[in-house]
């Protein structure tokens, strides 16, 4: 792939968002609402490719991708995207100057993607077509597949749309592939602080950049029946293998007495064991088996100086439970490596957070807090998008605030009409 | 030496005596005795680390090798004290530089006369194999801050003890206050290209980046004399410009004219009281590898199996340093490499390499806000 395919490739696309245009915003819409509808089934064509093609590249065990796919995508509906629009955009109206308040989007979007996650690469290439606007996106190297898959379902559920998406792969080491792919008029993209940084030094106004970090979550569980809650935090670490920005890598459990964390630990362990049967966890690097190695070590060796830590671990690198001693927040190896701390309440679970506060995505609670509504507000305070029951991490709405922003509204110029 | 436990002296005694050796060489039968007491020394007299042992059903009792001594963690360090002497016979504390994390690692010692004992010999046969004998001395250029003004930086300590034993009397420290003296090495190293006497430089590969930042700014090139080496030693993580030890020694060599077969890698860490060096200058035919001390071993282990990495495969550097009587002497590292030949390879994250999620580590952003 080269600069000059890239410039031309905008050019395809910025011809086929005319044609778009010209179209009513509702046929865009049905299109659109009907690609979802076909991820969801589980037997179409793009799920089986899902299962096959897509954990081949990434190295995810196929029975675990189908199941985060199940779950993710269950909500992900047609009639869920049009409740979207209506929640953002006030309705298509919106889109076809009908409205009080009415909304574009921008001639062409440029996606990078990052990670390997299916359902972000998914609303990520849809979320800029909705607005009519055509999507050129970079795959990330560590999966080729899905960008792809989603751009054929998108031209087998309406061809002209399907001109709307291109999909190019190149190194992120070649500056002239990327400054061309930098040139759309608005650029999202997925990566480190450090990668958003340097695409923000090269995307200036007017242009548009909306960049999405890399988070982490947490959850928080009340000590009551550990088994269950257990169960369910299992579920959502493994998922992915905890290399979500919504997966879990540490839980904070309430209780003044030290001992629930421990047994809550225990309970973790033999879920995150029995899954493992399940949903084997892929296979990782030398340097990640290492990293695990030496957080297990390290917390034996503060168990060994008298703290009252205890280590639970797969044979092998495939699972690790550390119950710790105080809720300061430690380094995580992630690859379902989970920290149990325990804490007295919500003014210990705010404190432990604070030092990634900027960083903060989710928490998963397990009947934490006697008053739901003082929790949600300290944790949004503190910067968490979503704040959900356990089991039910890995599977955002449709319409969640990635990032703590909407969905549809950052890719769009909006207009208010007063004729 | 050590005082108080007369056991411990003897210990230090007989491997001060290995280490003094003119031509101290690789003795398993010795190294496998001095390992096994030690342990049972450290295994009584360290309390966390015999628990660590313990729960690990290796107990002086259960073992028949050095190889299952269990290594004790780097992070460790960083958590606790592990002295295998009392309190308050603390004679120095090394730390570590902090740059990876906040919270920084100690070394507690009683002594450093196995420290001292152990990086001479090496430093010696690595970076001075041409030289006629001990008395015979050179200039040293050292890019790195005295041991007074850092009395806590073991590097400082090392470069210390050789500047005193080998260096001649232009040699000096050349980083004051944090700040390499630019203008003073600059100086320094043209009056060495005139006078036509080698001259070692060493120092921190970051130091040599900032050195080389100065020379290219200016376009400056220093043809250093036939002979002259680097000892460049700690990585760049952390540190905002990164480059690969290659690329490294190619500006070294384009700006001193100093090839990369003169440029030596010492690999060394705080909790250890011996070094491993790049086998080039003494070895020049071979390939390059780190060579350790006769008093030291090296062992890969497969993080996913516990047991040794076969031959030329990837395995965590564990090392097991009989200069280590009063801490604990088996340490894994946060390294990864590989054995090669009679030595071993630390080998770095994989270029390119890219994670496959959207989560981030929790070091990484603790790190962004430290």
């Amino acid at each position: 792939m080269s600069a000059e395919e890239i410039r031309a490739a905008l050019e395809r696309l910025r011809e086929a968002g005319r044609r778009i245009r010209d179209r009513p915003a509702r046929e865009t819409i049905s299109a659109l609402a009907s690609v979802l509808d076909t991820w969801r089934e589980p037997d179409s064509r793009v799920r089986r490719a899902v299962r096959t093609e897509y954990a081949d590249a990434t190295g995810f065990s196929p029975d675990m991708v189908e199941a985060a796919m199940s779950r993710a995508l269950a909500g992900w509906t047609g009639d869920a995207l049009r409740s979207l629009v209506d929640q953002e955009l006030g309705g298509i109206e919106a889109l076809e100057g009908a409205a009080p308040r009415n909304a574009a989007g921008f001639e062409v979007t440029s996606v990078l993607l990052a990670g390997s996650l299916p359902s972000p690469t998914l609303i990520g290439l849809l979320a800029p077509l909705v607005l009519r606007s055509p999507v050129l996106a970079k795959t990330s190297n560590r999966d080729p597949v899905t960008p792809v898959l989603v751009a054929e379902s998108v031209a087998e559920a309406d061809p002209e749309l399907g001109a709307c998406v291109e999909i190019v792969r190149f190194s992120g080491s070649d500056a002239a592939c990327v400054e061309a792919l930098l040139a759309a008029d608005c650029v999202v993209a997925s990566g480190s602080d450090q990668t958003i940084a340097s695409v923000a030094a090269r995307v200036e106004p007017p242009r548009r950049l909306v960049g999405y970090g890399h988070r982490l979550s947490v959850a928080a569980v009340a000590a009551d029946r550990p088994a269950d809650s257990a169960a369910r935090l299992a579920e959502d670490v493994a998922l992915w293998d905890q290399l979500g920005c919504l997966s879990p890598v540490a839980v904070f459990v309430a209780d003044r007495d030290p001992g629930a964390a421990m047994a809550f630990g225990v309970e973790l362990a033999d879920a995150l064991a029995d899954l493992e049967e399940r949903w084997p966890r892929g296979p990782v690097s030398a340097e990640t088996s290492a990293a695990i190695t030496r957080e297990r070590d390290e917390a034996e060796m503060r168990a060994a100086g008298d703290a009252p830590v205890l280590v639970y671990r797969s044979t092998g690198s495939s699972w690790t439970v550390i119950v710790e001693a105080d809720a300061r927040f430690r380094p995580t190896p992630l690859h379902r490596f989970v920290r149990v701390h325990p804490v007295s309440g919500l003014h210990d679970l705010v404190a432990a957070l604070t030092p990634v506060k900027h960083h903060l995505a989710s928490v998963g609670v397990g009947g934490f807090a006697k008053q739901p509504r003082e929790m949600t507000a300290a944790l949004t305070q503190l910067g968490a998008s979503r704040i959900c029951p356990l089991g039910s991490m890995q599977a955002p709405p449709l319409s969640w605030c990635h990032d703590g922003r909407g969905v549809l509204l950052p890719l769009a110029r909006l207009s208010d009409a007063g004729l | 030496m050590s005082g108080g436990d007369p056991a411990r002296s003897e210990l230090d005694r007989r491997i001060l005596a290995w280490m003094s050796e003119e031509d101290a060489s690789e003795d398993e039968a010795r190294f496998e005795e001095l390992a096994l007491q030690l342990f049972s020394h450290q295994f009584a007299h360290c309390e966390p680390f015999a628990r660590f042992c313990r729960a690990r059903g290796a107990t002086p009792e259960d073992i028949g090798s050095w190889r299952e001594i269990p290594p004790v963690p780097t992070g460790a360090f960083k958590e606790m004290a592990l002295r295998s002497f009392p309190p308050e016979l603390e004679h120095h504390v090394f730390r570590t530089s902090g740059t990876a994390t906040r919270r920084r690692g100690e070394l507690h010692l009683d002594t450093l006369a196995l420290y001292e004992a152990s990086l001479l010999p090496s430093f010696e046969r690595h970076l001075l194999p041409d030289l006629e004998g001990p008395s015979e001395r050179m200039r040293m250029a050292i890019l790195a801050t005295s041991p007074e003004e850092a009395p806590d930086s073991s590097l400082s300590h090392m470069f210390g003890v050789v500047l005193e034993r080998r260096g001649s009397p232009e040699s000096g420290f050349l980083v004051q206050r944090g700040e390499l003296q630019t203008e003073r090495l600059l100086g320094e190293l043209e009056e060495a290209a005139e006078s036509d006497a080698a001259v070692l430089l060493g120092g921190t590969a970051f130091a040599f980046v900032h050195l080389l930042e100065a020379m290219e700014s200016r376009g400056h090139r220093i043809a250093l004399p036939e002979g002259s080496r680097v000892m460049e030693t700690g990585g760049f993580k952390g540190r905002s410009r990164e480059l690969t030890r290659d690329v490294l020694y190619q500006r070294l060599h384009r700006a001193l004219d100093i090839p990369p077969e003169r440029i030596v890698n010492q690999y060394g860490m705080t909790e250890l009281g011996s070094q491993f060096y790049d086998s080039v200058l003494r070895f020049p035919e071979a390939p390059r590898r780190k060579l350790a001390p006769p008093w030291a071993r090296v062992r890969l282990i497969d993080p996913e199996s516990g047991g040794e990495a076969p031959c030329g495969e990837i395995g965590m550097v564990t090392v097991l340093d009989l200069a280590n009587t009063g801490t604990v002497l088996a340490i894994q590292s946060a390294d990864l490499g590989r054995a090669l030949a009679d030595g071993f390879q630390v080998v770095g994250r994989e270029a390119g390499a890219e994670e496959r999620g959207c989560s981030i580590a929790a070091d990484e952003m603790l790190l962004e806000r430290a």
